[in-house]
């Protein structure tokens, strides 16, 4: 329990510490990596939690993730490189005291809040991804069918989206 | 004791992604601002999971299903973020006064 806590908080001062250097540095490029880094550590935060899929998938998901997110920081950033020192941000003072009002909030619902005894033990790696098929499959059955649903949506939406724009963008073209 | 960590980390994960969502002014930083509060979300559900309730898995269900949300914001969020790349060269906060409600 003692080790479980120790490599618990390890990961997760790595995961708020490439958090916050997301914001911090100037260059896209450390930013998506910085991200990249946080959610790994998350990943391995959950490893550490005897959540073994969810913790190999957050990695996995992350990694191809960040690096679609980074392709596209750099395609849309002005100062990709972060070389020009350039101002990115607005409204600081409101988003300081939002977030830490935001922090505060959730620890006082986490310390306040009964939790009651917490389990000592986890089924084991094929217990739990049979459980979760199991789940999947019976209980949870709507709502993983509407996830699909929602992820089909979301494709044509994204994709409608970025083609619309097309003859938009010729007509600008033209007139230039 | 250990629930307890991982709910510190998550709730210091979502004021940092709280801060990043409002403070930046491109559209792909304030993405990113999303995906760590949801990441903060992601370790509170593992963590509920863990230390609540091991033998039940609807939590791990509702983890698949943020996981999901964390992908989908990605792909909408830049198919949004080039249609206005390509209409006005820009995807700045700042430049985009006239979609205010």
């Amino acid at each position: 329990m003692i080790l479980q806590t120790a490599f618990m908080g390890l990961f997760g001062i790595a995961a708020i510490w490439f958090a916050v250097v997301v914001f911090r540095t100037h260059s896209m490029v450390r930013s998506a990596l910085a991200l990249l880094f946080s959610q790994a550590a998350l990943g391995a935060m959950f490893l550490a939690m005897q959540a073994e899929f969810l913790g190999v998938l957050q990695i996995m998901m992350m990694a191809t993730e960040m690096a679609i997110m980074a392709i596209f920081m750099v395609m849309f950033m002005m100062d990709p490189g972060g070389l020009g020192q350039m101002e990115m941000t607005h409204q600081k003072r409101l988003s300081q005291a939002a977030g830490v009002i935001g922090a505060f909030a959730a620890l006082g619902i986490a310390f306040l809040a009964g939790w009651g005894n917490p389990a000592a033990t986890a089924p084991g790696p094929q217990a739990q991804l049979r459980g979760l098929g199991l789940d999947l499959m019976e209980r949870s059955m709507l709502i993983f069918e509407t996830a699909g649903v929602t992820i089909l949506t979301a494709m044509v939406a994204a994709t409608a989206v970025a083609v619309a724009t097309r003859s938009a963008t010729k007509r600008k073209e033209d007139r230039e | 004791m250990p629930l307890y960590v991982a709910l510190l980390v998550g709730a210091i994960m979502f004021g940092i992604g709280l801060y990043g969502a409002l403070s930046q002014t491109n559209l792909v930083m304030i993405m990113m601002g999303v995906e760590v509060m949801l990441g903060g979300a992601l370790v509170n559900l593992v963590a509920f999971w863990r230390f609540l309730h091991p033998t039940v898995y609807p939590g791990q269900t509702f983890f698949l299903i943020i996981m999901t949300v964390m992908a989908l914001d990605m792909a909408v969020g830049f198919g949004v973020g080039t249609a206005r790349f390509r209409a006005r060269g820009s995807v700045e906060a700042e430049e985009a006064g006239e979609l205010k409600g």
